[in-house]
């Protein structure tokens, strides 16, 4: 912008003249260049802070959802209860049968196989420290008992027949219960999955060894 | 020069929020996976660190188990000493380990050893096929527990002397695997300590056996 002199009007244009009138057209198309780098900054900022809101609330939502816990698994036909955990020293009549909890001999159960029905009072006492109790009908099939017994987890678990049991199999933890029609039943699995060495339990992680052993116990 | 200048400013400004774009994704990339694999995260089901707290409790029962029994069977001072250590700090650490899996929502309950089939090459020493009775290293087997049951003075002494320091050593190879497979600081940590005091408590061990 260094004009120094001005051409007088209607005057032909002279060189003079056509370079300013150059220099204006440069100057306009500057102005629309820059408008236009403005307009197009803008789209740069708003379009790169709208992209990166819809980036991070996408990253959000998938740390959300993957860091959600699995929705449990509903076992068809669990009860539960609400047994309290006093010590006695004789027998007790228990409100579930099998019991699923209550009053409970000083000695807990050792964990393990028995070939041979348990003691109530003593099983029970297993349940408060965590274990699973695998009660099954006496009347099952051989095979069906070894594929019950490898089933169960080697600790926290006990498994021995009931006779008089209403159902082919029913497991039991302390305050949970479900009744299975076999051995291949799902629900034995599910019901381990959530009950075995339960927080639910008064004492989980308690011993299960160390106790009294019933008789004809096998593993 | 005034022919070109604008059309390479139209190409410029994609680049430029394609460019912020990639910056925010990778910022949040980063942020989410060093969340998801390092401090403040909680690990899943299927994590080593998980199997590992699910197997060392296992691994620690038995420990307190077999100490439980030594001390019922020895007048023995250093034994009961030894036997009361174990007892009490494996029962302990069993308790920190439930704790951490309840605190991160995870099951106690996972198919044993399966973590430490890991891909580092290390073989494990599960059978999958078994539903829980997966063999853990250095575990005293059921025979094994009730020969030391039945056993009693220099003899049940001896017995509980070559089970303890075999069942330690099965502890270190799985702490060991803990230690390279588990993302969480603490669970490295705890089983780091594991592997420095179950070592020392092997010498210790072994010179009690020497002298029997």
């Amino acid at each position: 912008m260094t004009e120094k002199s001005q051409s007088p009007a209607g005057a032909p244009k002279s060189v003079k003249q056509q370079r300013a009138a150059r220099r204006e057209e440069k100057v306009a198309q500057f102005r629309r260049d820059q408008a236009r780098r403005e307009r197009n900054r803008r789209f740069g900022i708003w379009g790169g802070i709208g992209g990166g809101i819809v980036a991070v609330a996408a990253i959000v939502a998938l740390v959300v959802v993957t860091s959600l816990p699995p929705a449990p698994v509903v076992i068809t036909g669990l009860q539960t209860f609400s047994n309290d955990a006093t010590h006695v020293t004789g027998t007790v009549d228990y409100p579930q049968d099998p019991p699923a909890g209550g009053a409970h001999h000083a000695a807990w159960l050792n964990c393990g196989i028995y070939t041979e029905p348990v003691p109530n009072e003593n099983a029970v006492h297993a349940l408060e420290h965590g274990a699973v109790w695998v009660t099954y009908d006496p009347a099952l099939p051989e095979s069906e008992v070894e594929a019950l017994r490898a089933a169960v987890p080697s600790t926290y678990a006990v498994v021995s027949p009931y006779p008089g049991l209403g159902a082919p199999v029913v497991v039991s933890a302390w305050d949970a219960q479900v009744s299975l029609d076999g051995v291949e039943d799902p629900r034995l699995a599910q019901f381990i999955q959530a009950y075995w060495k339960s927080a639910d339990a008064p004492e989980p992680g308690a011993a299960c060894t160390g106790g009294v052993d019933g008789a004809g116990r096998i593993a | 020069m005034s022919e070109e200048a604008p059309a390479a400013r139209r190409s410029r400004w994609p680049v430029a929020v394609l460019a912020l774009l990639g910056i925010v994704i990778a910022l949040a990339g980063m942020f989410w996976f060093g969340r998801a694999s390092v401090v403040g995260s909680v690990p899943v089901s299927t994590s080593a660190d998980a199997g590992f707290l699910r197997d060392m409790q296992t691994h620690h029962e038995q420990a307190v188990e077999m100490a439980m029994l030594m001390r019922e069977r020895t007048d023995d001072a250093d034994l009961r000493a030894i036997a009361y250590d174990i007892a009490t700090a494996q029962s302990q650490q069993s308790g920190i380990m439930y704790g951490w899996l309840q605190q991160w929502g995870l099951d106690q309950y996972g198919v044993p050893m399966l973590w430490m089939q890991g891909g580092d090459g290390h073989p494990g020493h599960a059978t999958p096929a078994d539903g829980g009775g997966a063999t853990m290293p250095g575990m005293a087997t059921r025979e094994q527990l009730a020969e030391l049951e039945a056993a009693d003075g220099a003899r049940a002494e001896r017995l509980f002397l070559e089970l303890m320091i075999a069942h330690h050593r099965g502890g270190i190879e799985m702490a060991e695997a803990a230690e390279r497979l588990a993302t969480q600081p603490i669970v490295r940590d705890f089983a780091a300590k594991t592997i420095a005091v179950q070592t020392a408590e092997i010498d210790a061990m072994e010179r009690m056996l020497a002298e029997r």
